[in-house]
């Protein structure tokens, strides 16, 4: 998978979780601060990430991760 | 002389009217509005400025009322006492089915309340009584202190000098059990209610047909039928506790069940497991079961029945109820509730009435966490992925989140199985013994034949055979006091620890399909790693929850009209940082003590298997 393909499926699911559209997703976007993600919402995500990339995350490395592009490396080191 | 406010006053009667009273050593009674009568006042007792302190021959202050708790319909009536426990309140409330148990524990009950009873009312030594109205059929236990309450009728305060209970300004109280180092004060309205020991009822709470034990504070709100088990909590005006069994629950501003839906009556019943939370405004519509622990905020039009799903976070969108399952087991507020509760355990008298397991990680939530696992496994695998949320128990669930659940449960179940065993095994090593020595001690010497079904009987964790086994020996005539009753509840919190292992050995059976007596290095050494990844993400997780109370939205208010620097500054003086905040070094501790324990367990288990 290519970063570009993460790129765009962080973005989709990510808007879809948020109920966002995907064009108004940055990459320097902070899951908790712009996005306004509580605990609940992100343990959410990584929900909704696991199934999307059909990964087993851990939790605890998941959650470390602050924006929307940091999350797009994060699969980039698990999927490229 | 007399001491009282500080000030030494003369023993002896003024301006009072004594009536068939017999008065100990070194007693004042002064300024009493009509009559002393049919007392018995003990040593070293200050009566003053009191309308009126009488007792009918035919009194039973307070015991032998019978209240209508849980159900304001009735149906579940609780005998109050001097003697009354978490435990056999709960015994009387919960196990109406069982008609022959109920006929023969409540004449066990009778036959205590008839042998505690005098039809002469007791002052009871070192007792202060000062500026109240009328007392009429009260019976006062040593060093307790009345001060200021407007009206007493029916009811006995029960103190001890280790821990004086207190009856304060305006309280109006009827028919009433209180119990030792409990305070009821702050113009309080009790009405058929038992308050339990190192209870505080105030600032203007009232309730009625409600039960208090151990720790419990009720102050502002109303309670009506409610069956409140060790710390159960309301601190807020408009909070409305109705007909619902609670215990280790805490209550937010405004919270309010609905017990009544004009059709027969208020007849609908609510059981909220050990250690919720209603947030602000939440709404409950009973008939509820609430799994242990579970966090409820918002309005709630649905009834809902998830005992299985302990740890649920149960939250409204619309006029939807959404649950998210397992969040709070690592949820810094969880934490935190279980580690305050020992520590705020008020009471001081040698005897401890209610029993109590504090442990929020326990055989029983342990095997509801097993149940709520295996249940969010199978709707996981039968829910279409076409499917955003899925109904159970009358709560929506994220599809998504079902297996997510499943896995924070998995992880749950797993750190307490394994950290059990792990306890065990070292113990077992460090005293020297050889590998097939130390792993047959393990083996559990228990008399239970089904070690994983456990019941909490109000704040007591056993399992239910133990009940059932109380059950039949109440039936049998084999328990054939109270006071045999109580040692025998008494039994089971002894046995708590044996019991957890008989059920932890039984879980491990289950899991690993082997019996613990066949544990091996190697799967000790799998048991190990196990337990540290699960216990170091878990952790990790719940120092993150911590975290976020230092975040960007923590600081929203701060620093008014300020520069970005000066608001930093305001935040920090007023929330400290990440760095000084005790939780967070408390926890930051404790991931230190977690790996020390790993390496040392690791470096016990190297010599096993070199």
């Amino acid at each position: 998978m290519s970063r570009d393909e993460i790129r765009d499926q962080v973005f989709t699911i990510t808007a879809r979780e948020f109920g966002l559209d995907a064009g108004a997703i940055q990459e320097s976007d902070q899951f908790v601060d712009d996005l306004g993600a509580d605990s609940l919402k992100s343990i959410e995500l990584v929900a909704a990430y696991e199934e999307e990339f059909e990964l087993d995350l851990n939790e605890e490395e998941a959650l470390r991760v602050q924006t929307v592009g940091g999350a797009i490396d994060f699969f980039e080191k698990l999927l490229v | 002389m007399i001491e009282v406010e500080g000030i030494s006053k003369p023993c002896g009667l003024f301006h009072a009217h004594i009536h068939d009273c017999e008065i100990g050593d070194d007693v004042r009674i002064a300024s009493i509005g009509t009559v002393v009568s049919n007392y018995v006042i003990e040593s070293h007792v200050f009566v003053e400025n009191v309308s009126a302190l009488v007792a009918d021959t035919t009194a039973s202050f307070g015991n032998g009322v019978e209240l209508e708790p849980v159900n304001e319909g009735g149906g579940r009536g609780v005998t109050i006492f001097n003697d009354l426990t978490a435990q056999t309140a709960y015994l009387q409330a919960m196990l109406k089915h069982d008609d022959d148990f109920s006929e023969k524990m409540g004449a066990l009950i009778d036959a205590h309340v008839a042998s505690q009873t005098s039809g002469t009312g007791r002052i009871s030594s070192g007792v202060t009584i000062l500026h109240c109205g009328e007392i009429r059929n009260v019976n006062v236990g040593p060093s307790a202190i009345l001060h200021r309450a407007a009206r007493l009728e029916n009811g006995t305060v029960n103190s001890c000098p280790e821990h004086p209970t207190e009856v304060g300004p305006g309280v109006h109280a009827e028919s009433f059990v209180i119990s030792e180092g409990a305070t009821v004060d702050g113009a309080a309205i009790i009405d058929n209610v038992f308050v339990g020991q190192g209870a505080r009822i105030g600032k203007q709470f009232s309730a009625e047909n409600s039960l208090f034990f151990a720790n419990s504070e009720g102050f502002h709100g109303e309670a009506v039928a409610v069956f409140g088990g060790p710390y159960t909590v309301t601190h807020h005006k408009s909070t409305l506790l109705i007909a619902g069994l609670f215990s280790f629950y805490n209550a937010g501003s405004g919270s309010n069940q609905s017990n009544h839906m004009y059709k027969l009556g208020p007849v609908h019943q609510g059981v909220l497991e050990r250690g919720c939370k209603t947030g602000s405004f939440s709404y409950l519509l009973h008939e509820t079961h609430l799994g242990a622990f579970s966090v409820v905020l918002g309005k709630h039009l649905v009834n809902i029945n998830i005992p299985h799903l302990p740890f649920s976070y149960i939250y409204a969108e619309g006029n939807d109820t959404k649950m998210i399952p397992a969040m709070n087991i690592f949820s810094i507020g969880t934490v935190r509730d279980g580690e305050k509760w020992p520590q705020r355990d008020r009471r001081k008298c040698r005897h401890l009435r209610d029993l109590i397991i504090f442990e929020v990680f326990s055989p029983y939530t342990v095997e509801k966490m097993c149940s709520g696992r295996d249940a969010l496994q199978a709707l996981s695998a039968e829910t279409s992925k076409e499917k955003t949320f899925i109904n159970h128990g009358g709560v929506q669930i994220k599809r998504l989140m079902l297996r997510k659940g499943a896995k924070f449960y998995s992880m749950a179940i797993r750190r307490y199985l394994n950290l059990k065993v792990w306890e065990r095994l070292s113990s077992a090593l460090q005293s020297g013994g050889n590998w097939t020595d130390a792993v047959a001690s393990l083996v559990p010497a228990t008399d239970l034949d089904s070690p994983a079904l456990w019941t909490d009987i109000a704040g007591l964790l056993t399992p239910r055979q133990r009940m059932r086994s109380l059950l039949d020996a109440v039936k049998a005539g084999t328990i054939s006091s109270y006071q045999d009753a109580l040692a025998e509840l008494q039994r089971m919190h002894d046995q708590y620890g044996s019991d957890e292992w008989a059920y932890v050995c039984h879980l491990f059976s289950r899991e690993h399909g082997r019996s613990v007596s066949e544990l091996t290095c190697e799967l000790a050494g799998m048991l190990l790693e196990e337990w540290h990844e699960m216990a170091t993400s878990l952790h990790a997780m719940i120092l993150e929850d911590a975290k976020k109370e230092f975040g960007a939205q923590s600081r929203i208010g701060y620093g008014l009209d300020l520069t970005e620097d000066e608001a930093a500054a305001d935040f920090e003086s007023v929330r400290g940082t990440i760095e000084t905040n005790s939780v967070i070094n408390k926890l930051n501790a404790e991931r230190e003590a977690l790996e020390g324990q790993y390496v040392e367990w690791k470096t016990l288990l190297e010599k096993y298997t070199k």
